[in-house]
């Protein structure tokens, strides 16, 4: 059994499709990417995923369990948490009250809230701003916290929504480094990435998206060779 | 914040003494400030409870006091053979009920709007509830209402209800104390900071906030209720007040929004404003209370628990 | 009958003068994301101002609004250059209670000068009448509703056709390419603000010759553009003329027909109906960026 599967997953914004039909399984354990030009629906996925957004048709089934129409709150304390393009940090509290907010909430509810969020906040190298107030971090910092937060929920999947995007290249090495480790945690990651160099090194799998059609899946090696992917991002000969 | 709570507990404990024996020192005139200012306090940290950890601020909250007052007199008014010992216990339960059923049956609606349509979808609440029981007779709301005098023989009045807001404020603000420090109160300030987020991480927003508000009407509702009994007489007008639904909002801001003790803190202040300082010039409380708020809005959004975190930001 | 046709047109008249008065409330919303709250306080500013001047020069009232507009226009300009753009750039909430502050001062101050007594405007004709048909409309609540038209359409004009208009609309939409573009945008709301001011005085003139006022309605007319706005939508003056007759016609009828202590009841229900079906009023926001 897969831990999350996508059935045949459609979602119109009035009449125009954003996604169209896609269907994949993510297996527990993994790091998959999910890539493809802008406007290719990544980032609606997510919001699908996490019930954030109504879907038109399909079905997802996170455990065998279908989480269609659910709340996104029930959602998120099944088990699958959420790390944000552009942090959404709660700007009054501190680096700790922002992820203990995801210790005490999320899944599993408050057990050992206090040693959850210290873990977190070591996982993602967070510990030593601890006590500043969200406000005062770096971008770079600023994503840390988002998945941070994430992880305290316990989360077994976390979808990152470009967690590298606008980051410089010392900053993306830690960022990818934070990711490995909440993997080797036990925790599935998705990502949606633009930064190549960063999916070929970190991603056991790739699936491409392109105008919401899902164009190719496999592992890093194989997508990158695609010639359907390579048109997608620079043009058929023709039209271009 | 509450890494020492120990010497907080013993400062809060000792101020409790030194209030609550006030009426022993204090002369009459001083005696019916700090029955305002306790009676203040307990309504902004009621209000603050959504308004300050949730960031629902309504600028409605004397609808509550209206009801609670009224429903309390007019089932008291049946009870009238109680002994007087139990009428106001009747008149809090009575008040308190119907602040509850009022505010769960509006929340749904009320709390889907955010920001400043919430805030102003509230002053309408209060607005129509005013008028309601102003216009419809069995309410009494233009002819007035009498509340029987329950206090004790032996004690007077002003002292007896003096201690009565004193023992009310100091429930609400254990209240507000356990919500603060509980999952329940961070969530509802995950909730103030980002609503959206909050429900990503898993924190059921929307029955937290309908929590929030009932709570929160609840016990301004209980505040009403007294202040309907130390004044013994209310109408429509005395009890649905537009400056109470601005001042509620004034204390936290003054004291620092969103803060434990802010709330108590800017009502003390501003209560000691208008009535000490300006006690004699009752044309200028309105001004006065303006040119604060505008004042604390361009100079210190913070209030004075922002000042102070500044300070010691600085050293 | 009769009484029908009488009621929906004394709502009309009613319904034109709240939408003049809640016009400027919207441009205000729609464009500075602003609630201002002192909205009536500029509403009973231009009664004033033009019962001042109509009784030392001995003038129709009308004939008062260009001046009144004139200096409302500075106000406003001032006021929000100096004022409340500093509230701005914060939260929402800060801006809303800054303009309540200043509109318990003003309205404090306007009781001390005015005194909180019942003023009215009193134009040479008051006493004349038309009838059409049925239906008895003055002469008085004639020149009233002509003038609130008249004026909204002015604004229309001014917003689609005028340089002005054009640079207020872009700065609605897209703030941040308004000022890549080398829009002065801090100009722009302060110009914004004096325009919608001065709409707010000329409201308070056609208010003053038909309803008595004091400086205690400030609220009332303030709340009123609040329920406007959301009715009718945000920021359009076809959007006020909308929500100003809706509203108009459900408060004579509800006084009419349910009991003269009921409008404002009425009014809430529908308001609060309204932002739970369509959280956006029924024309949405005229400037809402397309996407």
């Amino acid at each position: 059994m897969s831990l999350l599967e996508v059935e045949r997953l459609s979602k119109n914004f009035r009449g125009l499709a954003a996604i169209s039909d896609v269907s994949f399984a993510i297996e527990a354990g993994t790091i998959t990417s999910i890539i493809g030009p802008n406007g290719a629906g990544k980032s609606t996925m997510f919001n699908l995923i996490t019930g954030y957004l109504p879907l038109t048709a399909g079905e997802i089934r996170y455990r065998a369990l279908r989480i269609t129409g659910m709340a996104t709150n029930r959602i998120a304390a099944l088990g699958i948490a959420r790390a944000f393009q552009i942090a959404r940090p709660f700007r009054d509290l501190t680096v700790f009250e922002n992820v203990r907010v995801g210790a005490l909430f999320g899944k599993a509810g408050p057990r050992d809230v206090e040693a959850t969020t210290r873990r977190a906040l070591e996982l993602a190298s967070l510990a030593a701003l601890a006590e500043q107030p969200a406000s005062s971090l770096t971008v770079g910092q600023l994503r840390h916290l988002e998945v941070a937060r994430a992880i305290a929920t316990r989360a077994d999947l976390l979808l990152a929504d470009e967690p590298c995007a606008g980051l410089n290249p010392t900053e993306t090495a830690a960022m990818i480094d934070v990711l490995r480790q909440v993997r080797t945690n036990g925790v599935t990651v998705v990502l949606v990435e633009h930064d190549m160099p960063s999916v070929m090194e970190v991603s056991d799998r790739v699936l491409v998206l392109d105008a919401g059609r899902l164009i190719a899946d496999g592992p890093p090696k194989t997508v990158a060779t695609d010639p359907k992917v390579i048109a997608a991002y620079l043009g058929t000969p023709d039209a271009a | 914040m509450t890494r020492n709570p120990v010497p907080v507990f013993l400062l809060v404990a000792a101020a409790v003494v030194v209030l609550a024996a006030g009426p022993l020192f204090l002369p009459p005139f001083y005696v019916r400030v700090g029955q305002l200012m306790l009676y203040s306090a307990g309504l902004g940290l009621a209000w603050a409870i959504l308004g300050g950890f949730a960031g629902y601020a309504s600028f409605g909250h004397a609808a509550f006091i209206g009801v609670g007052a009224f429903t309390a007199g007019l089932v008291e008014a049946r009870f009238s053979t109680l002994p007087t010992a139990l009428l106001l216990p009747v008149g809090l339960l009575a008040g308190a009920a119907s602040c509850a059923i009022l505010s769960a049956l509006i929340a749904y609606p009320i709390l889907r709007l955010r920001g400043t349509f919430f805030a102003i979808a509230m002053l309408g609440v209060s607005h129509v509830c005013a008028e309601v029981t102003n216009n419809i007779d069995f309410f009494q709301g233009s002819m007035g209402l009498n509340f029987p005098p329950i206090a004790p023989a032996s004690w007077d009045p002003a002292n007896f209800f003096y201690e009565v807001y004193l023992a009310a404020a100091l429930l609400i603000l254990l209240v507000s104390w356990q919500i603060r420090r509980s999952r329940f109160g961070a969530g509802l300030l995950s909730i103030r900071e980002d609503e959206d987020t909050a429900r990503m991480l898993g924190v059921p927003t929307e029955r937290y906030k309908r929590t929030a508000f009932v709570v929160s009407a609840v016990l301004t509702g209980i505040m009403g209720v007294i202040y309907a009994h130390s004044l013994g007489y209310i109408t429509t007008e005395s009890v649905y007040r537009d400056d109470t639904n601005l001042s509620l909002i004034v204390y936290s801001l003054l004291g620092g929004m969103g803060t434990l003790f802010g709330p108590v803190i800017g009502a003390f202040l501003l209560v000691f404003i208008t009535q000490v300082i300006l006690g004699r010039l009752l044309d200028f409380h309105l001004f006065a209370t303006g040119l604060l708020l505008v004042i604390l809005v361009l100079a210190a959004p913070g209030g004075v628990a922002g000042l102070l975190k500044r300070k010691r930001a600085a050293t | 009958m009769n009484l029908i046709a009488q009621t929906l047109a004394d709502g009309l008249v009613l319904g034109g003068i709240y939408a003049l008065a809640a016009v400027g409330f919207s441009l205000i919303f729609g464009v500075l994301h602003v609630i201002n709250l002192s909205h009536g306080i500029l509403v009973l500013m231009g009664a004033y101002l033009a019962l001042i001047f109509s009784e030392m020069l001995h003038i129709d009232p009308l004939l008062c609004i260009p001046p009144v507009m004139a200096v409302l226009f500075c106000v406003g300009y001032a006021y929000q250059r100096f004022l409340i753009q500093h509230a701005v750039d914060r939260a929402s909430v800060n801006s809303m209670l800054l303009t309540f502050g200043v509109a318990l001062m003003l309205q404090n101050a306007m009781i001390w000068v005015f005194s909180p007594d019942m003023k009215s405007i009193t134009p040479t004709y008051a006493f004349t009448s038309l009838k059409l048909g049925p239906v008895n409309l003055d002469a008085v609540r004639l020149s009233a509703l002509a003038a609130s038209l008249v004026l909204l359409s002015c604004l229309a004009a001014l917003l689609r056709f005028s340089p002005l208009g054009r640079v207020i609309r872009a700065t609605a939409q897209q703030t941040m390419a308004a000022r890549l573009c080398g829009v002065n945008v801090r100009h722009v709301y302060a110009l914004t603000f004096a325009v919608s001011a001065a709409f707010a005085g000329a409201a308070g003139i056609v208010i003053g010759i038909i309803l008595p006022f004091s400086p205690n309605d400030e609220g009332g007319w303030t709340l009123n553009a609040f329920v406007v706005v959301v009715l009718g939508g945000v920021g359009s003056p076809a959007g006020a003329l909308i929500g100003g007759l809706l509203l108009g016609l459900v408060s004579t009828l509800t006084a009419q027909y349910i009991g003269p202590a009921f409008p404002n009841v009425t009014m809430f229900l529908l308001l609060v109906l309204l932002l739970l079906v369509r959280p956006n009023g029924l024309l949405g926001n005229a400037f809402a960026p397309s996407r």
